[in-house]
């Protein structure tokens, strides 16, 4: 059975680190897209991770960031002409904004009311953004500058970009399931009414722990608007994104630090795989992978390996959570 | 040391629709002394304390502690004023282990710790005194009963509180157990923590409270000490029925 | 005018009341959020398609069908798959049912393409005209199966030895297992019933409604504000919930661009969910 002792993980994370930060120098610019693609998948993954696999608030629209992030970016720069890096920032701004402003009336809803709630602002959201034609194009969308330089430069800078994002993001997660702020949202999480006896403040916690959820994925949004040039209500606040980062922590490990960027990779494989193949029934099979990781593996295929892919453990989850 | 009042409940109240929990109930806790609450099921004990802590908002009335109102805090607010509690049916953190569970407790409350070192020092502390030593990091869903009832006391004991709420910690434990922690409970009391226990156990509760208040169907029946409350007419009506307390009375005038 | 949005609320309502309360079922006894709800309509109402066009058979005639083949859908999706993981969080039930979901849209798709299909019977069009208002044949008569089978459901809840061990388990899993229930089976049976009444919702939907099989996201989106208004409680509550929704559409997009109705529609619910989260009825259970 595998087991990874503290020092050869670390080791394998350093080798992995500088296999990802010299990756476009020796592959194509597709594996460079490929792997930006999966870094982009695993920061979202670990903004829903925030508020969703920590705190335990499942926020099915948490979409909603990630289209306010890019339509940010898309209309300073657009619009007003300010050059990308401030609009990124401004971005930032607004997913803790929009994060405060809705997490104050929703989270205060328990379990699948606030899941539900979260996604009727989402999509609230969406239709109002389809019909703003004058502002931002409305349902057909928003087209950006392009970034100059040659593809492979641009691609460069896109893989750098978001690779740097990604180690800000995961080591400040990190840092958060370490401290008091990650312990106090791990209790929310295990026993919301025995955390606020204990003198957790759980409103407060609830709305950090969803901001910092809004920064990532606003963030995340606002490069992904300026790397594809063009987003629309339809893409950007689609559910089917927050499915897929579901299924990603799933696979990587729910309330784990790395497991977003695990369940990205294996996610992306599968995809892949599932694409090539079986185009016509890609859906279909998204679904029966849904499935069965939810039967088989609900706390991830790290912790299967981890635990050494035993039966025994299969069946033991399996038993308690039967009716 | 018994000292001031510390605690005041005025007209305290909770109803749930017609149905009436709490009816208009003072009381009065001291600096220093153990309080025992006591009642039949349902009479409204862990309301109080519910009440008391905020994990239920009041219907009428005003709760005071050191003459500051806390009538209406939420419970994290009462937290970190400095009142803990337990509840009867355990709350563990699940997902974590024992030690995480009572740190959890020492980084919140009154005097939160802001190092996580220094909260595992005061969490090894309070597991060793309830006897939990050696369990620090068995998760808590592997723990039995007992163990989970002196998790829920560690924890609230690594806040330091002022004054500690102890709904039924002994429910469930053994004769050897419960002695343990009456111990435990009564040098906390030593040490400076006010506390105020609801137990049915009753050889337990008698023996470390120096008061006992009794409710029933909501309402303070009769408050003294351990002596008198045993002699109390009514609370011997409300534990044992209108006739046994009447035999009993006529059996001791027969007697005199 | 006014009057005839009215009355298009009340007609609308009733097909709610039907795509609501098998959802809000599941959801009060069960604690699920079943997101392939809405796949169960679909299937439902492409059942009375297949039958309409291939047989020739009127889409009410073939109501019974749509409701028997969802029956055993919904019952072996809950005996052989969900209460394996009934009682995990709602992160894996939300997600496993979305897959469901997705399975059953792409297997319609293969089934029956993406191309939009339509029931049109050869009343279709037509309807009495009472003093003004219209009074469209279809409509009248999906109304009036919607409160049939409300009521029947209703009957079912509370004189049936199964309705009673479903609201038994719903209050109290534990103390229902107690006395002898055998919970899974009900369960399964909850499910079943859940989707049979999805599946009469689809057949009902079917000549008033083009058919495609990714509608099942927006009518469980529908079914999800009928569990929310009328509270999830009783049938008293669906059917609430069902005409508030109904009325509140119509009467809605009288006032508003229909462009913003569900924009508004969203922000009304959140608004209840904050402020009375138990709904119009606000009684729980049945």
């Amino acid at each position: 059975m595998i087991k990874l002792r503290d020092k050869t993980y670390k080791i394998i994370l350093l080798i992995a680190l500088l296999v990802f930060a010299l990756l476009p120098y020796f592959t194509s610019g597709f594996w460079t897209r490929l792997v930006t693609s999966i870094f982009l998948y695993a920061i979202l993954a670990q903004g829903l991770n925030i508020i969703a696999g920590f705190t335990g608030y499942a926020a099915f629209g948490n979409m909603i960031f990630f289209g306010l992030g890019g339509y940010t970016v898309g209309i300073l720069m657009v619009k007003a002409g300010i050059p990308f890096f401030p609009s990124l920032v401004a971005a930032g701004v607004v997913g803790i904004i929009a994060a405060i402003s809705v997490g104050m009336p929703l989270l205060r809803l328990k379990g699948h009311y606030f899941a539900l709630a979260s996604l009727g602002a989402a999509e609230g959201l969406r239709q109002i953004m389809d019909n703003l034609t004058g502002l931002c194009g409305g349902a057909m969308g928003l087209t950006l500058p392009q970034m100059a330089g040659k593809p492979a430069q641009v691609n460069l800078s896109f893989y750098y970009l978001i690779f740097i994002l990604l180690l800000v993001f995961f080591a400040a997660t990190y840092l958060i399931s370490k401290n008091r702020v990650g312990y106090a949202l791990k209790a929310i999480k295990a026993n919301e009414e025995a955390a606020d006896a204990m003198g957790i403040n759980t409103t407060l916690y609830k709305i950090v722990a969803w901001a910092i959820s809004g920064i990532f994925t606003a963030v995340a949004g606002g490069i992904y608007a300026y790397w594809f040039t063009f987003i629309e209500p339809a893409t950007v606040f689609d559910v089917m994104i927050v499915v897929k980062l579901f299924v990603i922590l799933l696979l990587g490990g729910v309330g784990t630090v790395m497991g977003p960027l695990y369940g990205a990779f294996i996610f992306e494989g599968i995809s892949e795989i599932v694409w090539s193949r079986f185009l016509n029934l890609h859906m279909g099979i998204l679904g029966i992978i849904v499935i069965l990781i939810v039967f088989f593996i609900p706390n991830g295929l790290i912790d299967m390996v981890r635990r050494g892919f035993r039966v025994r453990a299969i069946l033991d989850t399996i038993r308690e959570e039967k009716v | 040391m018994i000292g001031e009042s510390i605690l005041r409940g005025m007209n305290v109240s909770k109803y749930f629709g017609a149905l009436k929990a709490l009816e208009d109930i003072h009381f009065e806790v001291y600096r220093g002394e153990i309080l025992g609450i006591i009642g039949p099921n349902g009479a409204g004990k862990t309301t109080l304390l519910s009440v008391i802590n905020g994990t239920l908002p009041i219907t009428h009335g005003r709760i005071f502690f050191k003459e500051r109102e806390i009538t209406g805090l939420r419970p994290f607010r009462v937290a970190e004023l400095g009142i803990s509690r337990t509840f009867q049916i355990v709350k563990p953190f699940p997902g974590m282990t024992t030690l995480e569970n009572a740190a959890i407790g020492a980084l919140f409350g009154k005097t939160p710790e802001k190092k996580m070192s220094r909260a595992m020092e005061k969490a090894r502390e309070m597991i060793g005194r309830v006897a939990l030593k050696g369990k620090e990091n068995v998760l808590v869903e592997k723990l039995n009963v007992s163990e989970r009832k002196r998790l829920e006391l560690a924890r609230a004991l690594t806040q330091d509180p002022e004054i500690l709420l102890l709904d039924e910690v002994m429910a469930g434990l053994t004769p050897r157990e419960i002695e343990d922690i009456m111990a435990v409970i009564q040098e906390v009391n030593r040490r400076g923590t006010t506390i105020m226990v609801i137990e049915h156990v009753m050889k337990a509760i008698m023996g470390i409270s120096k008061r006992i208040i009794v409710l029933h169907h909501g309402q303070k029946i009769a408050e003294g000490t351990p002596d008198q409350i045993t002699e109390n007419r009514q609370v011997i009506a409300a534990y044992l029925g209108e006739r046994y307390s009447r035999r009993l009375e006529e059996m001791s005038h027969a007697g005199n | 005018m006014i009057l005839q949005a009215v009355l298009n609320g009340i007609l609308f309502g009733g097909v709610y009341v039907c795509i609501g309360i098998g959802f809000s079922l599941v959801w009060g006894v069960m604690n699920i959020i079943n997101l392939a709800h809405g796949s169960f309509i679909m299937l439902g109402a492409y059942i009375t398609y297949t039958l309409f066009t291939y047989l020739k058979i009127d889409p009410f005639l073939t109501l019974p069908v749509s409701m028997i083949a969802l029956y055993l859908i919904g019952y072996a999706s809950q005996k052989y798959l969900l209460n394996y993981i009934i009682r995990a969080s709602i992160f894996i039930t939300l997600t496993f049912t979305f897959g469901l979901q997705i399975l059953i849209a792409n297997l319609a798709l293969l089934l029956w393409t993406a191309d939009f299909k339509s029931v049109s019977p050869a009343y279709s069009g037509e309807g009495i005209v009472l003093g003004g208002l219209v009074l469209p044949y279809i409509r009248c008569a999906i109304f009036i199966v919607a409160l049939i089978l409300t009521y029947l459901f209703y009957l079912l809840m509370a004189r049936t030895k199964t309705g009673k061990a479903i609201n038994a388990t719903a209050l109290n899993l534990e103390g229902a297992k107690t006395v002898g229930v055998d919970v899974a089976e009900i369960y399964a049976r909850t499910m079943g019933i859940s989707a049979a009444l999805g599946g009469a919702a689809g057949a009902l939907i079917s000549p008033i409604m083009t058919i495609n099989p990714f509608i099942g996201g927006s009518l469980v989106g529908k079914a999800f504000v009928v569990a929310i208004l009328g509270g999830l409680g009783g049938t008293m509550g669906s059917f609430a919930g069902g005409m508030a929704l109904g009325l509140a559409e119509q009467v809605g997009s009288f006032f508003f661009s229909s462009a913003y109705q569900e924009a508004i529609g969203f922000i009304v619910l959140v608004i209840v969910l904050i402020f009375r989260p138990q709904g119009i009825v606000g009684k729980r259970f049945y």
